[in-house]
């Protein structure tokens, strides 16, 4: 988490409009669900890991390795889908005859695991631009702006501020506790671990009062108002994102009518 | 033209738990000057400071700002804080948000300033402390002393006729020291804004502040010009304090070494110039 943190403060789309890419990537995620189609989820795949990778500079190792974590969990989640148990072979493509019953993948369910699989990559793709490319503090930005909940935004940016903080105290403190053998052993651990929570959670409690009488020192008054910084704006880029999104849905059609619905 | 902007006149605080933090104190900051409040650990400081910019209220006595008592109404209180700032010891709680551009624009923005004055205030104040190249970095991968300067930054953002600092050169490296201090003796020279700071970095004192205030469990034991403070050596020592290093020696050298000087130092310059003297004199 902390990586993908330190990669969107470096990608070089750091500085174009958080709305722009906000809409892209969630314009985009959009029409990847809905088509639910192999080829389109991989176009957008393609498209999304090459924004990533060429456009934002992420390392394409460090990607790879982003991308891993959620096929992981699809392969595993995938299986239970394709896998069927049943009475009569008739249905399945390959299968194992146990005790009395049947256990095999049949095509359509093979297709429907093959199109899930990639509907989720792709939307994984979708999401891993936006957080890859986008700061943070800029993507609040554009939630303040789209008129999320104000309430909201600030619980979010105070979070993640002070998650940083946060770990920081906890490193620390996991530190001084090793060096006094404070995980030697099993037992000692879960005491050590216990006492690390309890002690994180009054810090936490102090900082946040510390916090707040800082704020009202600086004339808060219920309200977190900040400046916004501005950002690189282009219509042109608008114009790209509809083009790319249009073509995807005349795409999803083309494949629902000549090749079949379960594509 | 020594006027006081800002007073504690016979300041009494009690905490809720019955703790009794401040016993009769009596402050004059004066306008344009760095006064220096010293005192060991649990003297009273942060709470003397939180009197100051009305964050709490005294249980007995009065804060002047200006000669007129503090106005503890909404729109007083207000006024109060844009003009005196406080700076907290630790920035990572004075820091909220990620931005360092939009932390340094929370204040500004909360005295309700058209948006085009805001962004000069806030630019004028990034330059001012030299962080300018930080603006883009998000505030957890900033240094202690840059969190520091930021948290100046966005006091500096509301032009305060006074800062108050509390403990402004904690934790830093002597290199960091020395910057957040000639920052300091810049902004009160060329703005002409009045600093207040806490500390117990006795050695910085005779260097950049011009009146001292010794506070020992909640009450003012010593007051004057660092010259005048450091004459009283045992006070000094009899509040956890102790003598700035150069001034301790030149004690040792006149009581132990039957040198006899002409006037007491304590910075480096003056002990250079008083010992010339000295040996020009055999």
């Amino acid at each position: 988490m902390i990586n993908i943190d330190k990669y969107a403060y470096s990608s070089a789309l750091k500085k174009k409009d958080p709305m722009e890419k906000l809409t892209f990537a969630l314009t985009t995620l959009g029409v990847c669900l809905w088509a639910g189609s192999i080829p389109i989820s991989i176009t957008v795949l393609i498209i999304m890991t090459t924004a990533t990778v060429k456009k934002g500079q992420t390392p394409f190792k460090f990607y790879l390795k982003l991308m891993l974590i959620p096929i992981t969990f699809l392969i595993v989640g995938v299986v239970t889908i394709a896998v069927e148990i049943s009475v009569s072979r008739e249905s399945f493509i390959a299968a194992l005859f146990i005790f009395d019953r049947y256990i095999g993948v049949s095509k359509t369910n093979l297709v429907t695991a093959a199109v899930i699989f990639f509907k989720a990559l792709g939307s994984v793709a979708c999401l891993y631009y936006l957080s890859l490319n986008t700061p943070m503090v800029a993507l609040l930005s554009a939630l303040r702006k789209m008129r999320c909940p104000k309430l909201i935004v600030e619980l979010m940016s105070l979070i993640y501020r002070f998650i940083f903080v946060l770990m920081e105290t906890a490193e620390t403190m996991l530190i001084a506790q090793t060096s006094r053998l404070g995980y030697a052993r099993l037992s000692s651990g879960y005491r050590s671990m216990g006492m690390l929570l309890s002690t994180l959670f009054i810090r936490a409690y102090k900082k946040s009062d510390e916090l707040y009488t800082s704020l009202e020192a600086r004339g808060y008054e219920g309200e977190l108002n900040v400046l916004e910084e501005s950002y690189e704006r282009s219509f042109r880029s608008y114009l790209t994102i509809a083009g790319i999104n249009i073509f995807l849905i005349i795409g999803t059609l083309l494949i629902k009518h000549y090749i079949g619905g379960q594509y | 033209m020594d006027e006081n902007i800002l007073e504690a006149k016979d300041l009494y605080y009690t905490y809720a738990d019955g703790t009794k933090a401040l016993n009769g104190i009596n402050i004059q900051v004066k306008k344009g000057k760095i006064t220096a409040i010293l005192g060991g650990n649990g003297a009273g400081k942060s709470t003397l400071f939180l009197n100051f910019n009305s964050i709490l209220k005294p249980s007995k006595g009065q804060i002047l700002y200006k000669k007129k008592p503090v106005d503890y109404s909404r729109n007083g209180l207000k006024a109060l804080r844009k003009a005196i700032g406080l700076v907290f010891q630790d920035p990572d709680s004075q820091l909220f948000s990620a931005s360092v551009y939009q932390d340094v624009s929370f204040g500004p923005v909360n005295l309700k300033l058209p948006e085009e004055e805001i962004k000069v205030k806030v630019e004028k104040a990034l330059q001012r402390t030299g962080i300018s190249e930080l603006r883009e970095k998000p505030t957890h991968c900033l240094s202690f002393g840059q969190k520091k300067r930021v948290a100046i930054a966005g006091i500096l953002a509301m032009e305060p006729e006074v800062i108050i600092l509390d403990e402004p050169t904690a934790g830093l490296d002597p290199m960091g020291v020395g910057e957040i201090m000639k920052l300091l003796k810049e902004m009160q020279q060329e703005m002409g804004i009045s600093i207040v700071i806490a500390t117990h970095d006795i050695d910085l004192v005779p260097l950049y502040c011009d009146d001292v205030y010794v506070m020992n469990q909640g009450e003012i034991v010593l007051q004057g010009t660092p010259k005048e403070i450091f004459r009283k050596a045992d006070v000094l020592r009899s509040v956890h304090l102790r003598l700035p290093r150069i001034a301790h020696l030149m004690e040792i050298l006149e009581k132990e070494d039957g040198f006899n000087f002409e006037d007491t130092a304590s910075t480096i310059s003056e002990a250079r110039r008083i010992l010339k003297n000295y040996l020009h004199k055999l």
